[in-house]
């Protein structure tokens, strides 16, 4: 562990290193303000207060979208549009994963792989729900089949953000830098959050209960979870932002 | 055939001509050729009289010509070869430039003999013989599209006069007979075989 | 390799680790619980669809509810190879679009088949016009997501060639490229309902398969090699 941390101040030594402040709070403010305006497209969105029930019937599903095209549309559209604007807070915490005293930088590349597979799954769910309410007279058994895979591609594939706690926490416990990049509770945290997402697995199956995708577990927990984590890692990042500016 | 003319200095020289890796390329691609006329045969002895119906439309002549157009090439490179471990580079060049330009002639007379085919209402799914013709045939193609890249590698390599490495260009050439060897086997399934 | 014991390499065996368990699962879902490989026929009915679907719902919504978790892995494993390209004496962009074009890739070409597979199982009693739609949908995207997986095979294969400090041995290249040939043959998967070249035949499915099956040994194998052959002071660049 001591070896590496000296191995890798030695490899720091030889540059100075630049202000790399600004561009990361742009990336957390772009992320702070995009994600309040997701919140607002969240709860406008009428498909979420209570989230709609898997076992309508198409035609309830049909009418649904009728009545409420133009919120589902609004809404989903903003989901659209901010959704990937989140991305530059994840890469913050890829290049802070880079700055760690890690053995190597193998965990950060993993982050973003998982990062970016994440967010795809998210931009298809979303066009989903725009494309079940772009013709609102569609037989009803296709809009209900474009309903089914908008909130299971929404509530199930939950394997990218798992990966990326577990890299993320791996990163963390392995960081042997005097004062670590992040602090060393970031990881069990990390992991308690990708935990409480994991079940949400299960939104593809169920169709009651609280595993099912209106669930307190695979819908109200997982969102939570998320909220907390953004939140979390949020200060967390500022601290880091803020540790590695009085380095330099 | 022309690939025993690469393989010549086996005998003092113990060695295998290019390096090993590009001969587990090799070996490897012929014996997934080797597989693909396997499903073939197996195909073929199911619904022989339509494949011998089927293989009546092709033009034994254009095949025979693309033969000689390839047997042709792989005799230059091999030339080529032997050029480049006389020390002649120059020489090596221009015959390794010639082989390039029988590949040439070769895939436009593949284009052309595709173009008839489908003028007359041929295409990949009319029934199973056309598909194994058009898909073994493409899948060759791209073959001798790669080999000329790799030709071109094999030049670059030549006019360089720090580079100019016998093994490159060895195994530049061992792949070129393989596409050679490839096409024979498909010549002989496809037109020939009744 | 003296010098490589007392590296640490933790971060690095963790995401070596994970390779066997994932293509583990991969195979435990993929083959026994959801009948994805190999591949049931395409030559059927809508009826016959809704059938197959009726039989195996349990196990596919078993597997595919797994796969939603570990398909993770994959991310895990982009990082990872991208970690040794980028040891390589090539420039960064190629590990870069390893990572770039298999991040793409495991969503039309893994994880559309178990939504649709899902979408399928979910409502048994769905149109049967529609679940033989969602077969086709689910079995047309695992096999022939063709351009994604072609890239990252061909990047991969031209790093090793031009790679001066033999992370892989040179012969992996090729083995590499045969799997962009594999990818070739599968394109008539989109024509043919059934014979050699229809998403469950001889040359599109099987003869890939077992060429995709050499090459992941290898690559494994590899992988722990080059694990194990990076010295202790070894500077891979940011």
């Amino acid at each position: 562990m001591l070896a590496a941390a000296s191995l890798w101040l030695a490899s720091r030594s030889a540059s100075v290193p630049p202000m790399k402040a600004t561009a990361q709070w742009i990336s957390l403010w772009l992320a702070a303000f995009f994600g309040a305006v997701m919140l607002v497209a969240f709860l406008i969105f009428p498909g979420f207060f209570p989230p709609m029930s898997p076992d309508w019937s198409a035609q309830h599903v049909a009418d649904f979208y009728a009545h409420h095209a133009t919120l589902i549309r609004a809404s989903m559209v903003i989901f659209n549009l901010c959704g990937l604007m989140l991305v530059p807070f994840f890469m913050v915490i890829v290049y802070q994963m880079k700055r760690m005293a890690t053995p190597t930088q193998v965990l950060a590349y993993c982050y973003l792989s998982a990062a970016v597979s994440g967010f795809t799954l998210f931009a298809i769910a979303d066009l989903m729900w725009l494309i079940a309410a772009f013709r609102p007279l569609r037989d009803p058994q296709l809009v209900m089949l474009l309903n089914d895979l908008a909130w299971i591609i929404f509530t199930a594939p939950v394997g990218a953000i798992v990966a990326q706690n577990i890299c993320l926490a791996i990163a963390v416990r392995l960081d042997a830098r005097p004062v670590p990049v992040f602090p060393k509770w970031v990881g069990p945290f990390s992991l308690l959050i990708g935990a409480a997402i994991v079940p949400a697995c299960c939104g593809a199956i169920f169709r009651s209960g609280p595993l099912a995708w209106n669930g307190l577990i695979s819908f109200w927990l997982r969102i939570f979870a998320y909220g907390v984590y953004f939140v979390v890692m949020f200060v967390v990042l500022s601290k880091a932002i803020r540790r590695e500016a009085a380095e330099a | 055939m022309a690939a025993e003319t690469s393989t010549a200095s086996r005998a003092d020289g113990r060695t295998l001509p290019g390096d090993i890796n590009m001969w587990v390329f090799v070996l490897g691609d012929m014996v997934f050729f080797g597989a693909y006329c396997v499903i073939f045969m197996f195909y073929r002895t199911r619904e022989q009289d339509m494949f011998l119906q089927s293989q009546r439309h092709l033009s034994l002549a254009t095949g025979v010509i693309n033969t000689l157009f390839l047997l042709t090439s792989s005799r230059f490179v091999a030339l080529a070869v032997q050029a480049v471990r006389d020390g002649k580079h120059e020489r090596a060049t221009r015959l390794v430039g010639v082989g390039g330009l029988f590949g040439i002639a070769f895939v436009a007379l593949k284009i052309h003999e595709w173009y008839v085919l489908s003028h007359h209402g041929f295409a990949l799914s009319t029934n199973d013989f056309f598909m194994f013709y058009f898909a073994l045939t493409a899948i060759h193609v791209f073959h001798v599209l790669l080999g000329m890249f790799v030709l071109g590698l094999v030049v670059r390599e030549l006019r360089r006069d720090d580079l100019q490495r016998t093994w490159v260009v060895e195994a530049g050439a061992t792949y070129w007979h393989m596409v050679d060897l490839i096409w024979v086997l498909l010549f002989a399934i496809l037109y020939v075989m009744r | 390799m003296s010098e490589a014991a007392i590296a640490d390499k933790r971060d690095l065996w963790f995401c070596w680790w994970v390779l066997p368990f994932f293509y583990s699962f991969f195979g435990l879902i993929f083959v026994l619980l959801t009948r994805v490989m190999p591949p049931p026929s395409p030559h059927k009915t809508d009826a016959q669809i809704a059938t197959f679907f009726h039989s195996h719902t349990t196990t596919i919504q078993i597997g595919f509810a797994i796969l939603m978790v570990v398909i993770g892995g994959s991310g895990i494993l982009n990082g990872f190879v991208a970690y040794e390209m980028k040891r390589m004496s090539v420039n960064p962009a190629f590990a870069y679009t390893y990572i770039a074009t298999l991040a793409v890739g495991a969503i039309p070409g893994c994880l559309m088949c178990a939504f649709s597979f899902l979408a399928a199982t979910f409502r048994p009693d769905r149109n049967v016009h529609i679940i033989a739609m969602l077969y086709d949908v689910a079995l047309l995207t695992f096999v022939g997501s063709l351009g994604c997986f072609a890239t990252q095979y061909l990047v991969l294969g031209i790093a090793v060639l031009l790679d001066k400090n033999q992370i892989f041995p040179k012969w992996f290249a090729y083995v590499s490229f045969w799997n962009v040939i594999t990818e070739l043959l599968a394109a008539p998967v989109f024509v043919f309902k059934k014979g050699p070249f229809s998403w469950n035949g001889a040359i599109s499915f099987w003869e890939g398969t077992v060429i995709f099956v050499i090459y992941l040994n290898c690559f494994i194998l590899l992988l722990r090699k080059a694990v194990q052959s990076q010295g202790a002071t070894e500077v891979v660049a940011d």
